[in-house]
Protein backbone atom coordinates (compact mmCIF):
# COMPACT_ATOMS: atom_id res chain seq x y z
CA UNK A 1 0.00 0.00 0.00
CA UNK A 2 1.52 3.19 -1.01
CA UNK A 3 -0.12 5.02 2.04
CA UNK A 4 -1.25 3.99 5.14
CA UNK A 5 -4.08 4.21 7.90
CA UNK A 6 -2.03 7.19 9.85
CA UNK A 7 -1.34 8.92 6.61
CA UNK A 8 -5.29 8.79 5.77
CA UNK A 9 -6.23 9.97 9.10
CA UNK A 10 -3.59 12.52 8.51
CA UNK A 11 -5.29 13.98 5.06
CA UNK A 12 -8.92 13.68 6.67
CA UNK A 13 -7.41 15.96 9.49
CA UNK A 14 -6.46 18.18 7.12
CA UNK A 15 -9.57 18.34 4.76
CA UNK A 16 -11.86 17.96 7.10
CA UNK A 17 -13.83 14.49 6.61
CA UNK A 18 -14.16 11.71 8.40
CA UNK A 19 -14.95 7.96 7.82
CA UNK A 20 -16.11 5.13 9.46
CA UNK A 21 -13.18 2.44 9.95
CA UNK A 22 -14.85 0.53 6.57
CA UNK A 23 -14.30 3.66 5.46
CA UNK A 24 -11.05 4.18 5.80
CA UNK A 25 -10.34 0.72 4.41
CA UNK A 26 -12.10 1.41 1.49
CA UNK A 27 -10.44 5.29 1.03
CA UNK A 28 -7.31 3.62 1.78
CA UNK A 29 -6.87 1.25 -1.32
CA UNK A 30 -8.33 4.18 -3.41
CA UNK A 31 -5.47 6.69 -2.42
CA UNK A 32 -2.87 3.81 -2.36
CA UNK A 33 -3.83 3.40 -6.31
CA UNK A 34 -4.10 6.87 -7.05
CA UNK A 35 -0.89 7.59 -5.10
CA UNK A 36 0.82 4.63 -7.18
CA UNK A 37 0.15 6.34 -10.22
CA UNK A 38 0.25 9.55 -9.45
CA UNK A 39 4.31 7.98 -8.65
CA UNK A 40 4.93 7.64 -12.25
CA UNK A 41 6.14 11.56 -11.90
CA UNK A 42 9.16 10.59 -10.14
CA UNK A 43 10.63 9.20 -12.95
CA UNK A 44 10.90 12.33 -14.78
CA UNK A 45 13.87 14.40 -13.83
CA UNK A 46 13.74 18.08 -13.99
CA UNK A 47 13.91 20.80 -11.54
CA UNK A 48 11.56 23.17 -10.81
CA UNK A 49 12.15 26.96 -11.70
CA UNK A 50 9.67 29.01 -9.99
CA UNK A 51 11.27 32.08 -11.64
CA UNK A 52 9.58 30.60 -14.94
CA UNK A 53 6.35 29.54 -13.44
CA UNK A 54 2.92 31.12 -15.29
CA UNK A 55 5.61 33.49 -17.55
CA UNK A 56 2.87 32.83 -20.33
CA UNK A 57 -0.37 33.98 -18.06
CA UNK A 58 -0.56 38.09 -18.13
CA UNK A 59 -1.60 38.45 -14.97
CA UNK A 60 -3.46 41.69 -14.68
CA UNK A 61 -2.80 44.92 -12.65
CA UNK A 62 -4.94 44.42 -9.20
CA UNK A 63 -7.46 47.37 -9.35
CA UNK A 64 -6.83 50.15 -7.04
CA UNK A 65 -8.28 49.97 -3.27
CA UNK A 66 -11.05 52.55 -3.47
CA UNK A 67 -14.37 51.31 -1.71
CA UNK A 68 -17.42 50.78 -3.36
CA UNK A 69 -21.10 49.43 -3.36
CA UNK A 70 -21.00 45.82 -2.96
CA UNK A 71 -23.55 43.21 -2.23
CA UNK A 72 -26.73 43.44 -0.59
CA UNK A 73 -26.09 42.30 3.40
CA UNK A 74 -29.68 40.66 3.12
CA UNK A 75 -28.77 38.99 -0.43
CA UNK A 76 -25.36 37.23 0.88
CA UNK A 77 -27.56 35.70 3.74
CA UNK A 78 -29.89 34.32 1.66
CA UNK A 79 -28.34 31.23 1.34
CA UNK A 80 -26.61 30.63 4.77
CA UNK A 81 -29.03 27.87 6.46
CA UNK A 82 -29.44 29.29 10.23
CA UNK A 83 -28.81 33.61 10.35
CA UNK A 84 -29.99 36.53 12.58
CA UNK A 85 -28.76 38.93 10.34
CA UNK A 86 -25.42 37.41 10.32
CA UNK A 87 -23.85 33.93 10.30
CA UNK A 88 -24.92 31.64 13.41
CA UNK A 89 -22.58 29.12 13.95
CA UNK A 90 -22.49 26.08 17.23
CA UNK A 91 -20.89 28.03 20.73
CA UNK A 92 -16.93 28.23 20.22
CA UNK A 93 -16.27 29.65 24.05
CA UNK A 94 -18.47 27.74 26.58
CA UNK B 1 -40.57 22.93 -40.15
CA UNK B 2 -38.21 21.55 -36.85
CA UNK B 3 -36.80 24.82 -35.68
CA UNK B 4 -34.63 22.72 -32.90
CA UNK B 5 -32.32 21.17 -35.60
CA UNK B 6 -31.58 24.80 -37.18
CA UNK B 7 -28.06 26.14 -36.53
CA UNK B 8 -27.80 29.63 -34.42
CA UNK B 9 -27.05 31.49 -37.44
CA UNK B 10 -30.17 30.28 -38.68
CA UNK B 11 -32.40 30.84 -35.96
CA UNK B 12 -31.01 34.48 -36.39
CA UNK B 13 -32.41 34.82 -39.91
CA UNK B 14 -35.68 33.32 -38.88
CA UNK B 15 -36.04 35.46 -35.96
CA UNK B 16 -35.60 38.87 -37.75
CA UNK B 17 -37.57 37.73 -40.59
CA UNK B 18 -40.52 37.36 -37.92
CA UNK B 19 -40.62 33.36 -39.46
CA UNK B 20 -40.68 32.44 -35.23
CA UNK B 21 -40.93 34.81 -32.72
CA UNK B 22 -38.48 34.48 -29.76
CA UNK B 23 -41.60 33.20 -27.38
CA UNK B 24 -42.27 30.20 -30.33
CA UNK B 25 -38.76 29.65 -30.30
CA UNK B 26 -37.95 28.82 -26.43
CA UNK B 27 -41.62 27.22 -26.43
CA UNK B 28 -40.21 24.08 -29.32
CA UNK B 29 -37.20 24.09 -27.23
CA UNK B 30 -39.19 23.49 -24.22
CA UNK B 31 -41.58 21.51 -25.88
CA UNK B 32 -38.28 18.82 -26.42
CA UNK B 33 -37.34 19.29 -23.13
CA UNK B 34 -40.40 17.71 -21.81
CA UNK B 35 -41.09 14.93 -23.98
CA UNK B 36 -37.19 13.78 -23.98
CA UNK B 37 -35.55 15.15 -20.53
CA UNK B 38 -36.75 12.85 -18.31
CA UNK B 39 -35.02 10.03 -20.15
CA UNK B 40 -32.06 12.02 -20.94
CA UNK B 41 -31.67 13.93 -17.76
CA UNK B 42 -29.15 16.67 -18.86
CA UNK B 43 -30.85 19.40 -17.24
CA UNK B 44 -30.65 19.92 -13.24
CA UNK B 45 -33.10 23.05 -13.42
CA UNK B 46 -35.70 23.80 -16.28
CA UNK B 47 -36.01 28.04 -15.98
CA UNK B 48 -39.41 28.45 -18.14
CA UNK B 49 -41.03 31.52 -16.59
CA UNK B 50 -37.51 33.34 -16.57
CA UNK B 51 -37.34 32.47 -20.17
CA UNK B 52 -40.56 33.96 -21.49
CA UNK B 53 -39.31 37.12 -19.49
CA UNK B 54 -36.26 37.09 -21.22
CA UNK B 55 -38.30 36.25 -24.50
CA UNK B 56 -40.56 39.31 -23.74
CA UNK B 57 -37.51 41.36 -23.77
CA UNK B 58 -35.72 39.95 -26.71
CA UNK B 59 -38.86 40.52 -29.20
CA UNK B 60 -38.70 43.97 -28.08
CA UNK B 61 -35.05 44.32 -29.33
CA UNK B 62 -35.88 41.90 -32.99
CA UNK B 63 -38.95 44.56 -32.95
CA UNK B 64 -37.13 47.46 -32.49
CA UNK B 65 -34.62 45.97 -35.07
CA UNK B 66 -31.61 46.12 -32.61
CA UNK B 67 -30.90 42.60 -32.04
CA UNK B 68 -27.60 41.03 -31.45
CA UNK B 69 -26.07 37.95 -32.20
CA UNK B 70 -28.03 36.01 -29.55
CA UNK B 71 -31.09 37.85 -29.43
CA UNK B 72 -33.79 35.81 -28.81
CA UNK B 73 -31.70 32.95 -29.12
CA UNK B 74 -32.02 30.25 -26.27
CA UNK B 75 -28.97 28.80 -24.45
CA UNK B 76 -28.36 26.27 -21.98
CA UNK B 77 -25.90 26.87 -18.71
CA UNK B 78 -23.94 24.32 -17.35
CA UNK B 79 -25.17 24.27 -13.29
CA UNK B 80 -21.71 25.64 -11.95
CA UNK B 81 -21.94 29.13 -13.78
CA UNK B 82 -23.46 31.52 -11.32
CA UNK B 83 -27.05 32.98 -12.47
CA UNK B 84 -28.39 35.55 -9.94
CA UNK B 85 -31.84 33.97 -8.68
CA UNK B 86 -31.36 30.70 -10.27
CA UNK B 87 -30.18 27.75 -8.38
CA UNK B 88 -26.65 26.61 -8.95
CA UNK B 89 -25.98 23.25 -7.93
CA UNK B 90 -22.83 22.24 -9.30
CA UNK B 91 -24.62 18.83 -9.14
CA UNK B 92 -23.79 18.48 -5.35
CA UNK B 93 -26.00 17.83 -2.31
CA UNK B 94 -23.33 20.71 -0.97
CA UNK B 95 -25.15 23.58 -2.91
CA UNK B 96 -28.14 21.93 -3.90
CA UNK B 97 -30.16 24.64 -2.99
CA UNK B 98 -27.56 27.57 -3.72
CA UNK B 99 -28.99 30.52 -5.69
CA UNK B 100 -26.28 32.87 -6.19
CA UNK B 101 -26.52 36.82 -5.37
CA UNK B 102 -24.87 37.49 -8.63
CA UNK B 103 -24.44 36.83 -12.09
CA UNK B 104 -21.18 35.48 -13.62
CA UNK B 105 -19.44 37.63 -16.35
CA UNK B 106 -20.03 35.68 -19.35
CA UNK B 107 -24.05 35.38 -18.05
CA UNK B 108 -23.94 39.53 -17.56
CA UNK B 109 -22.71 39.34 -21.38
CA UNK B 110 -24.93 37.07 -22.70
CA UNK B 111 -28.04 39.39 -21.19
CA UNK B 112 -26.24 42.37 -22.90
CA UNK B 113 -27.17 39.98 -26.24
CA UNK B 114 -30.97 39.48 -25.08
CA UNK B 115 -30.27 35.51 -25.30
CA UNK B 116 -32.92 33.28 -23.47
CA UNK B 117 -31.87 31.04 -20.78
CA UNK B 118 -32.84 27.19 -21.25
CA UNK B 119 -31.88 25.86 -17.88
CA UNK B 120 -28.90 24.77 -16.32
CA UNK B 121 -27.16 21.47 -16.95
CA UNK B 122 -25.85 18.74 -15.23
CA UNK B 123 -22.42 17.89 -14.68
CA UNK B 124 -20.12 15.92 -12.87
CA UNK B 125 -19.96 17.20 -9.42
CA UNK B 126 -17.80 20.31 -9.06
CA UNK B 127 -16.94 19.24 -12.43
CA UNK B 128 -15.01 16.25 -10.92
CA UNK B 129 -15.46 13.47 -13.52
CA UNK B 130 -15.36 12.62 -17.35
CA UNK B 131 -19.12 10.75 -17.23
CA UNK B 132 -21.71 13.26 -15.56
CA UNK B 133 -22.15 9.86 -13.16
CA UNK B 134 -20.61 11.98 -10.26
CA UNK B 135 -23.75 14.45 -10.30
CA UNK B 136 -25.89 14.35 -7.43
CA UNK B 137 -29.08 15.33 -9.14
CA UNK B 138 -29.14 14.15 -12.89
CA UNK B 139 -27.00 11.41 -13.73
CA UNK B 140 -27.25 12.07 -17.76
CA UNK B 141 -27.20 9.62 -20.66
CA UNK B 142 -25.70 10.01 -24.12
CA UNK B 143 -28.20 10.53 -26.77
CA UNK B 144 -26.92 8.22 -29.23
CA UNK B 145 -27.07 5.46 -26.79
CA UNK B 146 -28.70 5.48 -23.47
CA UNK B 147 -26.43 2.94 -21.70
CA UNK B 148 -24.05 4.66 -22.65
CA UNK B 149 -22.37 8.27 -20.52
CA UNK B 150 -22.46 11.28 -22.05
CA UNK B 151 -19.06 12.10 -20.83
CA UNK B 152 -17.97 14.80 -18.73
CA UNK B 153 -17.56 16.98 -16.77
CA UNK B 154 -20.30 19.19 -19.16
CA UNK B 155 -22.29 15.95 -20.27
CA UNK B 156 -25.50 17.55 -19.73
CA UNK B 157 -24.57 20.71 -21.69
CA UNK B 158 -23.21 18.59 -24.57
CA UNK B 159 -26.03 16.02 -24.21
CA UNK B 160 -29.01 18.74 -24.47
CA UNK B 161 -26.83 20.18 -27.67
CA UNK B 162 -26.82 16.33 -29.27
CA UNK B 163 -30.50 15.78 -28.31
CA UNK B 164 -31.96 19.06 -29.75
CA UNK B 165 -32.86 20.12 -26.24
CA UNK B 166 -30.34 23.42 -26.91
CA UNK B 167 -29.05 25.17 -29.86
CA UNK B 168 -25.98 25.42 -27.68
CA UNK B 169 -24.41 25.56 -24.59
CA UNK B 170 -22.15 26.80 -22.08
CA UNK B 171 -19.96 24.22 -20.28
CA UNK B 172 -16.04 24.96 -18.61
CA UNK B 173 -12.79 22.93 -19.13
CA UNK B 174 -10.38 22.05 -16.51
CA UNK B 175 -9.11 18.79 -18.16
CA UNK B 176 -11.09 18.16 -21.07
CA UNK B 177 -14.65 18.94 -19.86
CA UNK B 178 -15.69 20.42 -22.63
CA UNK B 179 -14.09 18.32 -25.57
CA UNK B 180 -14.57 15.03 -24.55
CA UNK B 181 -18.50 15.44 -23.40
CA UNK B 182 -18.80 16.94 -26.87
CA UNK B 183 -16.74 14.13 -28.68
CA UNK B 184 -19.01 11.38 -27.11
CA UNK B 185 -22.07 13.17 -27.87
CA UNK B 186 -21.55 14.07 -31.16
CA UNK B 187 -21.01 18.05 -31.28
CA UNK B 188 -18.14 20.85 -31.01
CA UNK B 189 -17.02 22.24 -28.02
CA UNK B 190 -14.10 24.45 -27.93
CA UNK B 191 -12.10 25.47 -24.88
CA UNK B 192 -10.42 28.67 -25.45
CA UNK B 193 -7.48 30.08 -23.91
CA UNK B 194 -6.72 30.88 -20.64
CA UNK B 195 -7.40 34.41 -20.15
CA UNK B 196 -9.76 34.77 -22.65
CA UNK B 197 -12.91 34.23 -20.70
CA UNK B 198 -13.77 35.91 -17.40
CA UNK B 199 -14.11 33.28 -14.56
CA UNK B 200 -15.69 35.31 -12.63
CA UNK B 201 -18.88 33.61 -11.48
CA UNK B 202 -17.51 30.33 -12.57
CA UNK B 203 -17.53 28.01 -9.27
CA UNK B 204 -13.56 26.83 -9.15
CA UNK B 205 -12.28 23.69 -8.97
CA UNK B 206 -8.68 24.25 -9.91
CA UNK B 207 -8.43 28.25 -10.91
CA UNK B 208 -5.01 27.87 -13.16
CA UNK B 209 -6.87 25.32 -15.08
CA UNK B 210 -10.16 26.40 -15.37
CA UNK B 211 -11.81 27.84 -18.52
CA UNK B 212 -15.97 28.42 -19.81
CA UNK B 213 -16.03 27.91 -23.78
CA UNK B 214 -19.01 27.46 -25.91
CA UNK B 215 -20.72 23.61 -26.82
CA UNK B 216 -22.75 24.13 -30.43
CA UNK B 217 -23.71 22.00 -33.43
CA UNK B 218 -20.52 23.28 -35.20
CA UNK B 219 -17.12 25.24 -35.21
CA UNK B 220 -19.13 28.11 -36.53
CA UNK B 221 -22.11 28.37 -33.75
CA UNK B 222 -19.05 28.33 -31.19
CA UNK B 223 -17.45 31.01 -32.93
CA UNK B 224 -20.68 33.36 -32.98
CA UNK B 225 -20.82 32.27 -28.99
CA UNK B 226 -17.31 32.66 -28.30
CA UNK B 227 -17.95 35.65 -29.61
CA UNK B 228 -20.30 36.58 -26.82
CA UNK B 229 -18.60 35.82 -24.17
CA UNK B 230 -14.97 36.49 -24.81
CA UNK B 231 -13.25 39.83 -23.32
CA UNK B 232 -11.23 41.45 -20.10
CA UNK B 233 -13.15 41.71 -17.00
CA UNK B 234 -11.64 43.40 -13.81
CA UNK B 235 -13.23 41.19 -11.93
CA UNK B 236 -10.57 38.25 -13.12
CA UNK B 237 -7.00 38.76 -12.37
CA UNK B 238 -6.19 36.28 -14.85
CA UNK B 239 -8.42 37.43 -17.41
CA UNK B 240 -6.31 38.72 -20.49
CA UNK B 241 -6.44 42.10 -21.54
CA UNK B 242 -5.90 41.79 -25.63
CA UNK B 243 -7.73 42.57 -28.39
CA UNK B 244 -10.79 40.01 -28.93
CA UNK B 245 -10.69 39.19 -32.64
CA UNK B 246 -14.24 37.99 -34.72
CA UNK B 247 -13.66 34.79 -34.20
CA UNK B 248 -16.12 33.89 -37.67
CA UNK B 249 -13.90 35.92 -39.71
CA UNK B 250 -11.24 33.30 -41.10
CA UNK B 251 -14.36 30.92 -41.16
CA UNK B 252 -14.53 29.04 -44.87
CA UNK B 253 -10.95 30.21 -45.62
CA UNK B 254 -8.57 27.82 -47.22
CA UNK B 255 -6.43 25.95 -44.89
CA UNK B 256 -4.19 25.24 -48.17
CA UNK B 257 -0.29 25.21 -47.11
CA UNK B 258 -1.65 25.17 -43.00
CA UNK B 259 1.10 23.08 -41.29
CA UNK B 260 -0.89 20.65 -39.26
CA UNK B 261 0.91 18.50 -36.62
CA UNK B 262 0.55 14.87 -35.52
CA UNK B 263 2.69 14.28 -32.13
CA UNK B 264 3.33 10.50 -32.41
CA UNK B 265 2.63 9.43 -28.51
CA UNK B 266 -1.07 10.58 -28.91
CA UNK B 267 -1.49 7.97 -31.52
CA UNK B 268 -0.31 5.22 -29.23
CA UNK B 269 -1.79 1.72 -28.20
CA UNK B 270 -3.51 2.99 -25.33
CA UNK B 271 -6.01 4.85 -27.91
CA UNK B 272 -8.46 2.47 -29.79
CA UNK B 273 -7.63 1.66 -33.55
CA UNK B 274 -11.24 3.08 -34.62
CA UNK B 275 -10.31 6.75 -33.11
CA UNK B 276 -6.94 6.58 -34.67
CA UNK B 277 -8.33 5.64 -37.88
CA UNK B 278 -10.70 8.27 -38.07
CA UNK B 279 -8.63 11.00 -36.59
CA UNK B 280 -5.82 9.97 -39.09
CA UNK B 281 -8.48 9.72 -42.03
CA UNK B 282 -9.91 13.12 -40.98
CA UNK B 283 -6.05 13.96 -41.24
CA UNK B 284 -5.89 12.79 -44.86
CA UNK B 285 -9.13 14.71 -45.88
CA UNK B 286 -7.47 18.06 -44.65
CA UNK B 287 -4.35 16.91 -46.29
CA UNK B 288 -6.38 17.05 -49.55
CA UNK B 289 -7.46 20.23 -48.73
CA UNK B 290 -4.27 21.61 -49.01
CA UNK B 291 -2.76 21.14 -45.38
CA UNK B 292 0.82 20.10 -44.63
CA UNK B 293 1.02 17.00 -41.80
CA UNK B 294 3.49 16.82 -39.80
CA UNK B 295 5.06 14.37 -37.36
CA UNK B 296 6.35 15.33 -34.38
CA UNK B 297 6.72 14.23 -30.73
CA UNK B 298 5.88 15.18 -27.15
CA UNK B 299 7.53 13.18 -24.65
CA UNK B 300 5.95 14.90 -21.58
CA UNK B 301 2.79 13.51 -22.08
CA UNK B 302 4.01 10.07 -20.66
CA UNK B 303 3.71 12.07 -17.26
CA UNK B 304 0.83 14.30 -18.18
CA UNK B 305 -2.04 12.72 -15.89
CA UNK B 306 0.37 12.57 -12.73
CA UNK B 307 1.46 16.50 -13.77
CA UNK B 308 -2.76 16.99 -14.28
CA UNK B 309 -4.32 15.80 -10.97
CA UNK B 310 -1.73 17.19 -8.42
CA UNK B 311 -1.59 20.43 -9.94
CA UNK B 312 -5.48 19.99 -10.15
CA UNK B 313 -6.32 18.34 -7.51
CA UNK B 314 -4.23 21.18 -4.56
CA UNK B 315 -6.14 23.50 -6.39
CA UNK B 316 -9.27 21.80 -5.25
CA UNK B 317 -8.08 21.35 -2.17
CA UNK B 318 -7.58 24.82 -1.71
CA UNK B 319 -11.18 25.93 -3.31
CA UNK B 320 -13.41 23.87 -1.82
CA UNK B 321 -11.91 24.61 1.77
CA UNK B 322 -14.59 27.65 1.87
CA UNK B 323 -17.64 24.49 2.02
CA UNK B 324 -17.84 24.72 5.75
CA UNK B 325 -21.99 24.51 5.77
CA UNK B 326 -22.01 28.08 7.37
CA UNK B 327 -21.97 30.98 5.19
CA UNK B 328 -24.03 28.70 2.36
CA UNK B 329 -24.26 25.16 1.10
CA UNK B 330 -25.43 22.21 2.92
CA UNK B 331 -25.68 22.12 6.69
CA UNK B 332 -24.34 19.00 8.98
CA UNK B 333 -25.08 18.77 12.40
CA UNK B 334 -22.26 19.22 15.43
CA UNK B 335 -21.82 20.25 19.39
CA UNK B 336 -18.52 22.18 17.87
CA UNK B 337 -17.73 24.17 15.12
CA UNK B 338 -15.03 21.79 13.68
CA UNK B 339 -17.55 18.92 14.50
CA UNK B 340 -20.27 20.87 12.08
CA UNK B 341 -17.73 21.41 9.52
CA UNK B 342 -16.65 18.12 9.19
CA UNK B 343 -20.34 16.73 8.99
CA UNK B 344 -20.83 19.60 6.79
CA UNK B 345 -18.61 18.14 3.87
CA UNK B 346 -18.63 14.75 5.05
CA UNK B 347 -22.48 14.40 3.80
CA UNK B 348 -22.32 17.49 1.68
CA UNK B 349 -19.93 15.89 -0.79
CA UNK B 350 -19.41 13.12 -2.89
CA UNK B 351 -17.04 10.32 -3.04
CA UNK B 352 -14.99 11.34 -6.32
CA UNK B 353 -15.00 15.34 -4.43
CA UNK B 354 -13.49 13.94 -1.24
CA UNK B 355 -10.84 11.96 -3.42
CA UNK B 356 -9.61 14.69 -4.84
CA UNK B 357 -9.51 16.51 -1.68
CA UNK B 358 -7.61 14.44 -0.11
CA UNK B 359 -5.14 14.06 -3.16
CA UNK B 360 -4.23 17.33 -3.05
CA UNK B 361 -3.80 17.79 0.30
CA UNK B 362 -1.38 14.83 0.33
CA UNK B 363 0.85 16.56 -2.50
CA UNK B 364 0.78 20.02 -0.60
CA UNK B 365 1.28 18.14 2.55
CA UNK B 366 4.48 18.68 4.27
CA UNK B 367 6.88 16.36 2.94
CA UNK B 368 5.10 15.35 -0.21
CA UNK B 369 4.85 18.75 -1.82
CA UNK B 370 8.63 18.96 -3.45
CA UNK B 371 8.26 15.43 -4.34
CA UNK B 372 4.81 15.44 -6.41
CA UNK B 373 3.01 19.87 -6.51
CA UNK B 374 6.60 20.85 -7.34
CA UNK B 375 7.40 18.21 -9.87
CA UNK B 376 4.03 18.51 -10.99
CA UNK B 377 4.94 22.36 -11.43
CA UNK B 378 8.28 21.55 -13.41
CA UNK B 379 6.03 19.25 -15.25
CA UNK B 380 4.32 22.04 -16.66
CA UNK B 381 6.95 24.34 -17.97
CA UNK B 382 8.34 21.30 -19.34
CA UNK B 383 4.87 20.35 -21.34
CA UNK B 384 4.95 24.62 -22.02
CA UNK B 385 8.45 24.39 -23.65
CA UNK B 386 7.25 21.16 -25.90
CA UNK B 387 4.12 22.55 -27.30
CA UNK B 388 6.23 25.90 -27.92
CA UNK B 389 8.74 23.67 -30.07
CA UNK B 390 5.72 22.27 -31.59
CA UNK B 391 4.19 25.65 -32.89
CA UNK B 392 7.21 26.89 -33.92
CA UNK B 393 6.99 24.73 -37.33
CA UNK B 394 3.66 24.19 -36.90
CA UNK B 395 0.36 26.29 -36.91
CA UNK B 396 -1.98 23.71 -35.27
CA UNK B 397 -1.79 20.58 -33.89
CA UNK B 398 -4.55 17.30 -34.48
CA UNK B 399 -5.17 14.56 -31.72
CA UNK B 400 -8.07 12.22 -30.45
CA UNK B 401 -10.18 13.83 -28.52
CA UNK B 402 -10.65 10.67 -26.15
CA UNK B 403 -9.15 7.08 -26.15
CA UNK B 404 -12.40 5.44 -27.04
CA UNK B 405 -15.81 6.45 -27.87
CA UNK B 406 -18.74 6.73 -25.40
CA UNK B 407 -18.40 3.41 -22.94
CA UNK B 408 -21.05 2.23 -20.42
CA UNK B 409 -22.77 3.61 -17.61
CA UNK B 410 -20.86 1.81 -15.05
CA UNK B 411 -17.52 0.52 -16.53
CA UNK B 412 -15.76 2.90 -14.92
CA UNK B 413 -17.06 3.15 -10.98
CA UNK B 414 -15.15 2.53 -8.44
CA UNK B 415 -12.02 2.36 -10.49
CA UNK B 416 -10.64 5.84 -10.17
CA UNK B 417 -7.06 5.19 -11.93
CA UNK B 418 -9.10 3.98 -15.48
CA UNK B 419 -11.05 7.71 -14.92
CA UNK B 420 -8.16 9.67 -14.71
CA UNK B 421 -6.05 7.97 -17.18
CA UNK B 422 -8.66 8.39 -19.47
CA UNK B 423 -8.12 11.90 -19.75
CA UNK B 424 -4.75 11.75 -21.66
CA UNK B 425 -5.80 13.39 -24.93
CA UNK B 426 -6.85 16.40 -23.19
CA UNK B 427 -4.85 17.57 -20.18
CA UNK B 428 -1.91 18.93 -21.31
CA UNK B 429 -3.95 21.66 -23.23
CA UNK B 430 -4.72 22.97 -20.27
CA UNK B 431 -2.05 22.60 -18.14
CA UNK B 432 -0.55 24.50 -21.27
CA UNK B 433 -3.38 26.96 -21.46
CA UNK B 434 -3.70 26.85 -24.70
CA UNK B 435 -6.86 26.68 -26.76
CA UNK B 436 -8.52 23.41 -28.07
CA UNK B 437 -11.64 22.38 -29.86
CA UNK B 438 -13.13 19.09 -30.60
CA UNK B 439 -15.33 18.36 -33.57
CA UNK B 440 -16.92 15.13 -34.77
CA UNK B 441 -14.56 12.91 -37.38
CA UNK B 442 -16.09 9.91 -38.02
CA UNK B 443 -18.81 7.12 -36.51
CA UNK B 444 -17.88 3.87 -34.17
CA UNK B 445 -18.59 1.34 -37.83
CA UNK B 446 -20.51 -1.26 -35.90
CA UNK B 447 -22.13 0.89 -32.30
CA UNK B 448 -22.56 4.02 -34.28
CA UNK B 449 -21.04 6.68 -31.75
CA UNK B 450 -19.93 9.85 -32.61
CA UNK B 451 -15.30 9.60 -32.46
CA UNK B 452 -14.27 13.54 -31.90
CA UNK B 453 -10.87 14.90 -32.88
CA UNK B 454 -9.25 17.75 -31.39
CA UNK B 455 -7.53 20.30 -33.14
CA UNK B 456 -4.93 22.19 -30.53
CA UNK B 457 -3.93 26.20 -31.21
CA UNK B 458 -1.73 28.66 -30.27
CA UNK B 459 -2.20 31.30 -27.55
CA UNK B 460 -4.72 33.17 -27.90
CA UNK B 461 -5.35 31.57 -32.28
CA UNK B 462 -8.61 30.52 -31.46
CA UNK B 463 -9.21 31.65 -35.26
CA UNK B 464 -7.33 29.09 -36.29
CA UNK B 465 -8.70 26.50 -34.98
CA UNK B 466 -12.04 27.27 -35.67
CA UNK B 467 -11.33 27.67 -39.10
CA UNK B 468 -9.54 24.14 -39.52
CA UNK B 469 -12.44 22.83 -37.62
CA UNK B 470 -15.20 24.46 -39.94
CA UNK B 471 -12.71 23.33 -43.10
CA UNK B 472 -13.24 19.50 -42.02
CA UNK B 473 -16.88 20.18 -40.86
CA UNK B 474 -18.08 21.75 -44.22
CA UNK B 475 -16.90 18.17 -45.86
CA UNK B 476 -18.54 15.80 -43.45
CA UNK B 477 -21.93 14.72 -43.19
CA UNK B 478 -22.77 14.52 -39.30
CA UNK B 479 -25.31 11.80 -38.10
CA UNK B 480 -27.56 13.01 -35.55
CA UNK B 481 -28.62 10.77 -32.65
CA UNK B 482 -32.04 9.21 -33.60
CA UNK B 483 -32.77 9.69 -29.73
Amino acid sequence: MAVDMKTIEHLCGLSKLSYDEKGMEKVMGEMSDIIDLMDEIKGFDLTYDDTKDNNEIRFCDTREDIPEKSFDTQKLLQNAENTDNCYVVPKVVE
Amino acid sequence: MNFTKAKIRDLRKMLDSGEISAKELCGEYFKNIDEKDESLLSYITVTKDEALKSAEKAQKMIDEKQAKALTGIPLAIKDNICTDGIKTTCASKMLGDFVPPYNASVIEKLNEQGYVLLGKTSMDEFAMGGSTQTSAFKKTKNPYDLERVPGGSSGGSAAAVSASLAPAALGSDTGGSIRQPSSFCGVTGIKPTYGRVSRYGLVAFASSLDQIGPIANDAHDCAILLNAVCGYDRHDATSARIDVPDFTEKLGQPIKGMKIALPKEFYSDAIDGCVKDAVLSAAKELEKQGAVLEECSMPGLKYAIPAYYLIACAEAASNLSRFDGIKYGFRGEGRTFNDLIIDSRNKGFGEEVKRRILLGNYALSSGYYDAYYKKALALKQEIIKEYNEIFEKCDVILTPTAPTPAYKIGAQDNDPVKMYTADICTVTVNIAGLPGISTTCGYEKDSGLPIGMSIIGKRFDEQTILQTADAWEQGFTPVAPEF
